[in-house]
């Protein structure tokens, strides 16, 4: 058996190749190696991630790297989360988050860079895909048992589904379970403002930042 | 190719998720840069090299014959043969007729350092635009008379005070809105005829502004806006139906992604000219090309510009095809930042073959964020821009590009100012401070090299 920083290499390495089948290989060993699940990713594949996530934004890599990158991590990580599940535990993560763009609206693109980057910040993320109803994005809230809802609008017709999301889970009770975080093209932190909204981002790394400081306010309230 | 047809293949192609076709598109886009030898080049970011041109053409066309145009909401490819894309190359318009009455404009097929001017499409370009300054603001854009085209007369997105849902009735209502007093406009600038590209966002709202009397007419290019990449929709494909039916001009919309699923610059140069292909393909005349990028967010940088330039020369040697290029500004509107941004990429599209359309803030700040003296002097710029050659573009280019570089973060892009602010809203004549943003940016551009009458 590997030793402890060979199978966190390996595990570097299967993201750097965009190899879901080398990631759950690495993530089996590390779980039999009894490397404890949340420091295996943080040291194993978050590293990796995060300098995808940088030479994304030197334009050295593009969205499919992120993109696929984002997959491999994903099956290493579904590997921790059943070991954690047989255990009667859990991953630890930041937050979960509930991720999607609003109804009648398929632009995808800053959704997806969004989602790969808080996964590698330590969010466990739930992408919805396009196209999602306000009702869907609550009930994938509640199961998930999701922290944050985050919902993406490119256009400015369809932001309008940003002000109606917030109003849904008002109506419903809900507000105060979930922060609720907007962005896309014409979103600004006016409009948040304006919609009730507990947060904006115009771009992945601000999106951490503002999730970290919400998420440590937020379970700093629970003892 | 026959809409019909099109619409057919909509519904009957190979099943494909997005996904995977994204996946495809850019491992094959990728294998076409190496294979043809497209290079990004910071030196010239107006190409003054034919042969890349051409080579970019030829993997352009590759691309399309391999990947066809992906239908996001049926999830099928519609797919075309070699010969279907050599008729359709050979069969396009190379001119289109705009416009009625004194008001007749002829968008035509442009080549590479064309002498003739292009045709400008320019106006509040959809910005969000509150009911009561949608004329005026108007007005002073059709006023201009270099302006041949107006261009989006504003996003009407509240009515009453009530946010316009899309689709809903109130939606339908505030299309018509926007037709009536688009037309409002334009005859009170003394153009009752002008040609006026609209678009009111849903394939239904296209039919509740069309008036020949008070609204959009069949004589206005009608716009249909794809998703990138390479893709339609049901709602784009809902409007080539109908605008095929009525006979209006159409102006087809892609904006590349340079950064996302079409890669960097190289990749999504080869998209972008596989993208205009597919746009005449499926019905498009005026093939409109916004050079976008996933971390600007606006199109004034240096590969957004070399891409414009690559791409409309690999057009404009080997078809005889109709292209545009917007402006997509990082400036704002009330700076003079604006206009030295966009007469970066207006000299590189015009010398490199294309019409231009513009200008706009990428991100407008409140609502009515757009200017008809921009308008103005976005026209200038460029029937100043055929004067150039590429080698001369290129070096003033350059320069401009070094100016404002720096400046393109939306935190430090200047803010600008309303349309309300930088003009009188009795005279409808700009302030003093606006008139300024117009003489600082041209005294510029003129001390830079470009041939502008002062």
């Amino acid at each position: 058996m590997a030793n402890e920083q060979e199978i966190l290499r390996q595990m570097k390495v299967a993201i750097e190749g965009f190899d879901p089948d080398a990631a759950a290989a690495a993530a089996k060993e590390a779980v039999a190696a009894g490397i404890d699940p949340a420091r295996a990713v943080e040291e194993g594949f978050s590293p990796a991630i995060r300098e995808l996530g940088d030479k994304f934004d030197r334009m050295e890599v593009f969205l499919p790297e992120l993109v696929m990158a984002a997959g491999a991590m994903k099956a290493g990580v579904n590997v921790f989360e059943e070991a954690m599940r047989k255990a009667g535990g859990s991953l630890a993560n930041k937050g979960v988050v509930v991720l999607g763009t609003v109804e009648g609206d398929i632009h995808d693109i800053g959704k997806t860079i969004v989602g790969a980057m808080l996964s590698s910040a330590g969010y466990k993320v739930v992408d919805l895909g396009v196209e999602i109803s306000v009702p869907r994005f609550l009930d994938a809230a509640e199961e998930a048992r999701a922290d944050i809802i985050a919902a993406s609008a490119l256009l400015s017709t369809t932001m309008l589904r940003q002000k109606d999301l917030v109003e849904f889970l008002t109506t419903r009770g809900k507000k105060e379970k979930y922060i609720v975080i907007v962005g896309g093209a014409p979103v600004t932190q006016e409009w948040a403002d304006k919609i009730g909204a507990d947060a904006y981002a115009r771009d992945a790394q601000q999106a951490i930042k503002v999730l970290d400081g919400l998420m440590a306010a937020k379970r700093g309230t629970i003892h | 190719m026959d809409i019909i047809e099109v619409l057919k293949r909509a519904e009957m192609g190979p099943l494909v998720l997005a996904e995977e076709y994204m996946m495809k598109l850019y491992r094959q886009a990728k294998e076409l840069v190496k294979d043809y030898g497209i290079k990004f080049d910071l030196d010239h970011l107006v190409n003054c090299d034919d042969r890349i041109a051409d080579n970019l053409f030829l993997a352009g066309k590759e691309l399309f014959l391999r990947m066809g145009i992906h239908s996001a909401t049926s999830r099928r490819v519609i797919q075309f043969t070699s010969q279907e894309i050599e008729e359709c190359l050979k069969s396009a318009p190379s001119e289109v007729i705009v416009g009625a009455g004194k008001e007749v404009k002829i968008v035509r097929h442009r080549q590479v350092e064309d002498p003739a001017f292009p045709t400008i499409f320019s106006g509040p370009y959809n910005v969000n635009t509150s009911e009561d300054t949608l004329i005026p603001m108007n007005i002073t854009f059709a006023r201009e008379k270099l302006i041949d085209v107006l261009f989006l007369p504003g996003y009407l997105n509240t009515m009453d005070g009530i946010l316009v849902r899309p689709g809903s009735g109130l939606s339908a209502r505030t299309a018509m809105i926007y037709g009536r007093y688009s037309r409002d406009a334009v005859s009170r600038a003394g153009r009752p005829d002008m040609p006026i590209a609209g678009f009111a966002h849903m394939a239904l709202n296209e039919m509740a502004c069309e008036n020949e009397e008070w609204g959009l007419r069949k004589t206005d290019p009608h716009l249909a806006i794809f998703p990138d990449e390479l893709q339609v929709d049901d709602v784009s494909l809902n409007m080539l139906s109908y605008y095929t039916a009525i006979g209006c001009p159409i102006y087809a919309v892609f904006v590349p992604l340079i950064g996302g699923y079409a890669g960097g610059p190289e990749g999504t140069a080869v998209v972008a000219v596989a993208e205009r292909m597919a746009a005449s393909m499926i019905g498009g005349e005026i093939l409109h090309m916004g050079p976008n990028h996933v971390t600007f967010k606006s199109q004034t940088n240096h590969h957004s510009l070399w891409m414009a330039s690559i791409t409309n020369q690999a057009i404009a040697r080997n078809t005889h095809l109709i292209p545009t290029t917007s402006m997509t500004i990082a400036g704002r509107p009330g700076s003079v930042q604006y206009p030295l941004e966009f007469a970066a990429l207006v000299t590189t599209a015009v010398v490199s073959g294309s019409n231009i359309t513009g200008p706009r803030p990428a991100q407008p700040l409140g609502f009515n964020h757009n200017s008809g003296l921009m308008g103005r002097l976005f026209a200038e710029i460029g029937r100043a821009a055929t004067k150039l050659t590429r080698e001369q573009a290129n070096v003033l280019v350059k320069s401009l590009h070094e100016i404002y570089k720096d400046k393109l973060d939306y935190a430090v892009a200047p803010k600008g100012k309303s349309f309300n602010e930088l003009y009188d809203m009795q005279t409808l004549k700009p302030t003093p401070e606006h008139q300024s943003h117009y003489d600082d940016a041209k005294e510029k551009l003129i001390s830079l090299g470009l041939p502008l009458e002062a």
